[in-house]
């Protein structure tokens, strides 16, 4: 566990800044085991402190590769020093920020460092499963990652807290080939968050999912290209998460309103159908806890749920502090950091459409010509809304009824427009938390949703 | 502060003290300097002090690996500790190798001391001079640093290699804004080792501020048809890198899943086409020197006159294959240039799409690909006519480079790459 060595260094915060001084520490283990060969089999520990302090509208950070008091001190003046540098370079004048209401996180659980040979005998056993149920396939990867994340932040004037993220995904990756001898793969992830103890106990509960996957693979490779063009379709569960935190979610983030995102003139304006509600979840979604919790950001704002669209009216934007008091609206702690020596962005936490009433089997019957796509395996978006999802399982539907598999393709849409084409809304989501979204940094991200019955581009021949 | 080279020798000594016959490892001393501009305005200044170390270690043929960046005593011991039990815990396999002694060396590149001034007037330049000649852009993100690393590579053969080396980064994202109207994300990353060029002149900065303008007024393309697609080296960076990294790369040759697994020697491209890695070409900036397993970095062809002369091979793959290793592992991608002037490439050309950045899925081991043609322009009958949006592009990677129609004579160098403008024939480009 941190040791706590930055508290005390409160008396060392200058006046009239905003000052945060942070410790952390990241672990990430990996193991990847190709065909059977140990390709990774690796451990990392990234730690160090950092302070950034907000003077006048612009900031100062820095960060040491050292935990300890004589460290956060350094990293402190630097800090401030750059801080008075930008300011008396920049002179914006803006003033200090609201005031924030104080206390005390304190963290919920402890990291339990799993020693590498459990995990690669887990490993070991999901792979000779594969390899001996398995055996006619062309390619099998066994692929476990694991990261955690603790810190202990201390503010001027806000929450100050220690805060533990860990999470444990294996991914199973299975290929064969077409009859004509076109190569076809399958990704599935297992895992969530907590400690590799607290997700994983017997391998032999994921051979129904390594099986599944198999299956799914078997259809696949008896795929045919999809017709490219504009068409109806179902996203699946996995799909409408991807289009929550891609194409709405990054829209949504006040510093891309700032840089002129679509979110920007249409704030109170009408973005989707009245189907369409979109929560970006503190920790706690529907009762149960969030894919990854987040109680407490790191300028020191308590996380709670952010009301992005409800009924279809664009409601709000994912602030930090700065952004919060540009568009006199209340930070709700999205702004995080990945690494030690990373300064906190507006960030996701755990992004979903809301369900709706309807039963996926009848959102199926009631296409008579489209898709119904259930994996991805990345998404971007841009200002604009404009969205690409890329698409690694579906199936066509003809007539209201599932018909043949189809292989990779992508989906593309521009969000507000897309959102407007739902009209059937599944009752149940499907959530992931094995997302890892790049801005800058890297941050892990939970997303969600419901089926959604709704028109895009989808490519193909 | 650390002195690398007695982190290197207090590494050595419990590596030893641990009785550990084979290993490599680098350790380095890292100080990073970064201005950042958000939404048009300068918000903020960073100064990052890190170490690091990375140890691969190999014991009875098992090989395990450790990341830290503590380089004192205590954390040195750890992290043989952990690498070593890990490497214990692995699966044995003689194909785990590093490179045989390859001597001292010393490396000081040039860029190793910032001139931080400078690099803040050059950046307050750059925003003066977008805000004077390209008043409808609006610069998303401007991320300008300056990163000073000391590292010394040993291994247990005796191979030694210590780099100073300095580099500056210029990282700009912006679009176009007129009104309500936004255009998609333009975007360059330049590495240089100098301040002496305006860094408008960088890289495709400003062809790019200018395209970016050009899209404010977009039609959406209708219907189907199979064109010419010229991908500019903002965007051919992206399927470069998906096509050798699919079918020359580790995981496909060791998977036997490449569609390149026995094409060695054999036409994979069209005849005109040379694809090399060269970390030594006096305009790639970042350069490493030696390779992860411990090699001295060489230039090399993947791709030359159209036929498969190299895979991108680590050791560890080339021994299970029986294939040759790479000659660096770098990406320093150069693409060599063709004859024809751009303006002329685009002439010749009776209907198709520029597209400055593409935006697809990963395309997987079949190299069937699909995605959105960002910041693409619609040429018919060899003119450039119109600014177009929601128009997607989609093929094969492998089919691709044996439908290259043209390679243009101007080369883009951005301090990673140098690559040309090519045209590809028989792309499927689709719109509502």
């Amino acid at each position: 566990m941190l040791e706590n060595f930055i508290t005390g260094k409160k008396t060392l915060f200058a006046d009239g800044v905003h000052t945060e001084l942070r410790v952390q520490e990241n672990r990430s283990r990996r193991i990847m085991l190709v065909q059977g060969n140990l390709t990774a089999n690796s451990r990392s520990e990234i730690s160090g402190v950092s302070a950034r302090v907000y003077r006048n509208g612009v900031y100062g950070f820095s960060s040491m590769a050292e935990c300890s008091s004589s460290a956060a001190e350094t990293v402190l003046k630097a800090a401030e020093e750059n801080a008075l540098f930008m300011d008396r370079h920049i002179q914006k004048g803006k003033g200090a920020f609201p005031a924030a209401p104080t206390g005390q996180i304190p963290a919920g659980r402890v990291i339990v460092d799993t020693e590498q040979k459990r995990y690669l005998a887990f490993c070991k056993e999901l792979d000779a499963y594969i390899a001996r149920t398995y055996p006619e396939l062309s390619s099998r990867a066994v692929v476990l990652s694991a990261d955690s994340m603790e810190k202990r932040i201390c503010t001027s004037d806000g929450y100050d807290g220690h805060t533990v993220s860990p999470r444990i995904h294996i991914y199973f990756v299975l290929n064969t080939q077409t009859s004509s001898g076109e190569p076809v793969e399958l990704t599935a992830p297992v895992g969530g968050f907590g400690n590799f103890e607290d997700v994983f106990s017997d391998p032999a509960l994921l051979y129904p999912e390594i099986d599944r996957l198999y299956e799914a693979l078997m259809h696949k490779r008896e795929g045919i290209h999809a017709d490219a063009g504009y068409r109806t379709v179902i996203l699946g569960g996995f799909l409408s998460g991807m289009l929550a935190h891609e194409a709405v979610g990054h829209t949504v983030e006040a510093d891309l309103v700032q840089s002129g995102s679509v979110a920007g003139p249409n704030l109170g304006k009408r973005v989707g159908s009245e189907l369409v509600n979109l929560v970006d979840f503190a920790h706690t979604a529907f009762g149960k806890p969030a894919p990854l919790p987040v109680y407490l950001d790191d300028e020191g704002t308590p996380a709670e749920d952010a009301v992005l669209i409800r009924d279809g009216i664009l409601t709000g934007y994912l602030n930090s502090r700065e952004s919060a008091q540009h568009f006199g609206m209340k930070p709700q702690g999205c702004a995080r950091a990945w690494d030690f020596s990373d300064e906190p962005l507006i960030r996701m936490r755990n992004t979903t459409v809301l369900p709706g009433k309807d039963k996926l089997e009848d959102i199926i019957a009631s296409v008579e010509d489209g898709y119904y796509l259930t994996n991805t395996n990345n998404g971007q978006a841009d200002l604009t809304g404009e969205f690409m999802f890329g698409v690694t399982m579906g199936y066509e539907i003809k007539k209201g009824k599932l018909a043949r598999p189809i292989l990779d393709t992508t989906i593309s849409g521009v969000a507000f427009d897309m959102l407007k084409t739902v009209d059937m809304v599944s009752d149940e989501v499907i959530w992931t938390g094995s997302g890892t979204c790049g801005k800058k940094q890297r941050m892990s991200v939970g997303m969600g949703g419901p089926a959604l019955r709704c028109k895009v581009m989808i490519g193909g021949r | 502060m650390e002195d690398i080279r007695m982190a290197g020798d207090r590494v050595n000594d419990t590596l030893q003290r641990y009785g550990v016959d084979k290993a490599g490892f680098w350790v380095a001393e890292t100080q990073t300097q970064e201005f950042n501009v958000n939404s048009g305005e300068f918000s903020l200044l960073r100064t990052l002090f890190d170490n690091s170390l990375s140890l691969t270690v190999y014991h009875q043929n098992r090989k395990g690996t450790i990341t830290t960046n503590k380089l004192d005593e205590a954390s040195v011991h750890k992290a043989v500790e952990d690498a070593l039990a890990s490497a214990e815990s692995g699966v044995a396999d003689e194909a785990y190798d590093i490179a045989p002694d390859q001597g001292g060396h010393c490396f000081h590149d040039r860029g190793y001391e910032p001139d931080m001034e400078r690099l803040f007037e050059r950046t307050r330049e750059l925003m003066e001079e977008i805000a004077r000649r390209y008043p409808r852009i609006l610069v998303e993100e401007l991320i300008v640093s300056h990163s000073k690393v000391h590292s010394l590579y040993r291994n247990t053969n005796g191979t030694e290699c210590e780099v100073f080396k300095g580099h500056y980064l210029v990282s700009i994202g912006f679009a176009g804004h007129e009104g309500d109207v936004t255009t998609s994300l333009f975007g360059a990353d330049v590495t240089t080792d100098n301040l002496d060029r305006p860094f408008m002149e960088l890289g495709t900065i400003e062809t790019q501020l200018k395209e970016a303008e050009a899209q404010l007024v977009t039609r959406p393309l209708e219907g189907k048809f199979q064109g010419t697609v010229v991908l500019t080296p903002d965007s051919l960076g992206y399927f470069l890198y998906s096509i050798l990294s699919n079918f020359a790369g580790d995981s496909g040759i060791l998977e036997k899943t490449s569609l390149w697994l026995d094409k060695w020697n054999e036409q994979v491209a069209d005849s005109r086409l040379t694809i090399s890695i060269n970390p030594s070409d006096p305009r790639i900036v970042d350069r490493a020197h030696i390779t992860a397993d411990g090699f001295r970095e060489e230039d090399y062809d993947i791709i030359r006159d159209g036929v498969l002369r190299s895979y991108m091979l680590s050791l560890y793959v080339a021994n299970k294959s029986g294939l040759e290793r790479a000659k660096n592992s770098s990406f320093s991608v150069v693409v060599r240039e063709g004859t024809t002037p751009y303006e002329e490439m685009v002439k010749g050309i009776k209907k198709g799409l520029i597209v400055g950045r593409f935006s697809g899925g990963n395309p997987g081991t079949s190299g069937e690909f699909s995605g959105v043609a960002k910041n693409s322009f619609l040429i018919e009958d060899g003119k450039i006519t119109d600014a177009v949006s929601e128009t997607m592009i989609s093929g094969n990677l492998a089919q691709m480079l044996m439908n290259v129609a043209d390679i243009s004579k101007e080369t883009v160098a951005d301090g990673g790459s140098i690559l040309p403008y090519i045209a590809f024939d028989k792309i499927v480009i689709s719109g509502k």
